[in-house]
């Protein structure tokens, strides 16, 4: 599903560099990456959905060279395939909780928001628990609730792969486990590959792969 | 383009006040001129036809603008009175038409205008309800008068008295209505038109009273040399009808008595040449040609409307100055919500396209807005400008 090889990335103005030798992520895997603050996790997220172009090196997602891919098609690539969680939820105030969870049909209008999809997100909304909450705008949710909003909101568009950053740095330790399982349940329900950046070591324990992030290859600061 | 839209939309929604604001902004910029410009072209067309159609107009020496304003708008500018023997002299020369206009007096807000049945030819205007004149204390409403003050044929109307504080000063003389006018989209339409005869009644130039010629010793102090002395029991009448029409008088010669202007209206073209040749060197009156007095007003205005033009579109790019730095900073603020777009990604050209579409509707919206103005101005506008112009002339 995912694969790095020989990947080397620095950004343009200098300063940080990451290296990847090797990394492998199987289909339907539920993997975590650790690592200390600067190590380059959140840019390996980055790398692996085509947001950022290695310098040198192959990156491979779901069977798709995304380093070969022009700006235009790793966004569609990304949108069409990749489903992010974000740890500040990135949800926009003025829209409510529905339109919310369907952002990603507005900006890519070839994924087609048909009756079907909008029937698929209430169905999502409501195994999320936020069938009654659909009119409310973000400011209006809890903190956990708003997580949930952003975790329907990767979902929706049934990606192969969820890119997770510090999904639950914001979250109390009741809402954190809550919004973990939730997230857990519906990628194992679609077989979706899920890769999350954590800084939580005890919450290792419920991943089935580990990837330490400075141990991928030679990294400088 | 729909899901644009409909993102555009909810943002525009979701920041109504700002919107809104800058909407209206818009709206004033885009509006504006195009209004004023339409409008003051309208004035100034219908300015000029009123005054083409009036072939000439006597009146005092003085400013020729006050008098034309007065005599044709009915706009009250305090222009010198002439005679009723300047309507004699002109009739008198067999050259044209004399018809006398007499303003001053208004009938609650509305200008009273005292004249001559030749008036209503003069200027075509028609009976729509009622009939016209025919004696003394009767009045003929414009349109506009009739519908305002919700008056018909049938009902009474009083003139606005001229000292209302003064006890022994003129009291307001009750008219009856006998006639609306058909509108004629003018001056006219909000007029109240009497005899002159009536005007100068209203005026306190002539008055009507009960009879003193048998009345005894406890109504008349003295009698001398055909005058009669009365003490303030005499019965003064304030309204004229059919009963008392005949103690109505004027003391002195009528001849005399004032009139603000006289429409002069030559038979033919050499009539008009001739006339005006005659008043060439008067001393006290002036025979003007309001065509030109108005077109040479239309040039001012003209003049003016060149700076007010400068003016708005001053505002109009301070504007969109505003409008371009309000945007600009908004999308920095929105900073954060296009690194979303772009994270999941939305590409650069969607991204434009929602911008693009908030500019869209705020644009779409405020030209609507303009429009809805632009019409209402339209209807409305022309008649509140050129009574702007008028007073202010």
């Amino acid at each position: 599903m995912i694969s790095l090889r020989d990947v080397r990335f620095e950004y343009p103005h200098g300063g940080f560099s990451l290296d990847v030798t090797e990394l492998t992520v199987a289909s339907g895997t539920r993997a975590a990456a650790i690592g200390p603050s600067g190590s380059g996790k959140t840019t390996l997220l980055n790398l692996i959905s085509g947001i950022e172009r290695p310098g040198s090196g192959e990156v491979s997602t779901a069977g798709v060279r995304v380093d070969q891919l022009s700006p235009a098609a790793r966004r569609s690539f990304r949108i069409t395939t990749v489903g992010f969680v974000f740890q500040e939820f990135l949800l926009l105030e003025y829209l409510d909780v529905f339109d919310n969870i369907l952002y990603p049909y507005r900006l890519h209008p070839e994924l087609g928001l048909e009756a079907s999809v909008r029937s698929r997100a209430r169905r999502l909304a409501s195994d999320l628990g936020l069938a009654s909450l659909f009119d409310r705008r973000p400011s209006e949710l809890s903190q956990g609730e708003r997580q949930r909003v952003a975790i329907a909101r990767a979902l929706v568009t049934e990606p192969g792969l969820i890119l997770a950053d510090e999904p639950t740095g914001n979250l109390d330790p009741a809402t954190k486990q809550q919004a973990l399982d939730l997230l857990f349940e519906q990628c194992e329900a679609r077989s979706t590959t899920l890769l999350m950046v954590t800084h939580d070591h005890g919450l290792l324990d419920q991943f089935t792969q580990i990837v330490d992030v400075e141990a991928l290859g030679p990294t400088e600061a | 383009m729909k899901d644009s839209m409909y993102l555009a939309w909810r943002y525009l929604c979701h920041h109504r006040a700002k919107t809104l604001l800058l909407v209206l902004s818009l709206s004033v910029f885009l509006g504006l001129p195009l209004i004023m410009r339409a409008m003051s072209r309208a004035t100034q067309r219908s300015l000029l036809d009123r005054a083409e159609a009036t072939p000439l107009l006597l009146g005092k020496k003085g400013s020729s603008l006050d008098l034309v304003v007065e005599a044709l708008y009915f706009q009250l500018k305090g222009a010198e009175a002439i005679t009723e023997a300047d309507v004699d002299a002109i009739q008198a020369t067999g050259l044209a038409l004399g018809i006398p206009i007499r303003t001053g007096l208004m009938a609650r807000g509305f200008p009273l205008v005292g004249t001559s049945l030749d008036y209503f030819r003069f200027r075509n205007l028609r009976i729509a309800e009622g009939r016209g004149l025919a004696m003394m204390g009767e009045c003929v409403l414009g349109t506009e008068a009739a519908k305002t003050l919700g008056l018909g044929p049938g009902d009474a109307l009083l003139t606005s008295p001229s000292t209302l504080f003064d006890l022994a000063g003129v009291y307001s003389l009750k008219l009856n209505v006998v006639g609306v006018l058909q509108p004629s989209y003018g001056p006219d339409d909000e007029a109240v038109f009497v005899d002159v005869r009536t005007a100068w009644v209203a005026e306190g130039k002539g008055h009507g009273h009960q009879d003193l010629a048998g009345a005894g010793p406890d109504l008349v102090l003295k009698r001398k040399a055909g005058t009669v002395t009365a003490n303030a029991k005499l019965l003064q009448y304030n309204e004229i009808n059919e009963s008392n029409v005949d103690s109505f008088h004027f003391h002195g010669d009528p001849s005399g008595y004032p009139v603000s202007a006289v429409i002069a209206v030559p038979h033919d073209e050499k009539s008009g040449v001739l006339l005006r040749g005659r008043y060439v060197d008067a001393e006290a009156r002036q025979l003007v040609r309001p065509a030109r007095v108005v077109d040479s007003l239309n040039k001012q205005i003209f003049r003016f409307e060149r700076i007010l033009e400068i003016v708005v579109w001053t505002v109009g790019l301070a504007t969109a100055v505003m409008f371009v730095l309000v945007m600009v900073l908004s999308w920095r603020l929105r900073a954060e919500e296009l690194r979303t777009m772009t994270r999941l990604g939305c590409s650069r050209w969607k991204a434009a396209q929602i911008m693009g579409s908030e500019i869209v509707i705020m644009v779409g919206a405020s030209i609507f807005i303009a429009g809805v103005f632009g019409i209402v101005m339209a209807q409305y506008g022309e008649t509140w400008l050129q009574n702007l112009i008028l007073r202010g002339a």
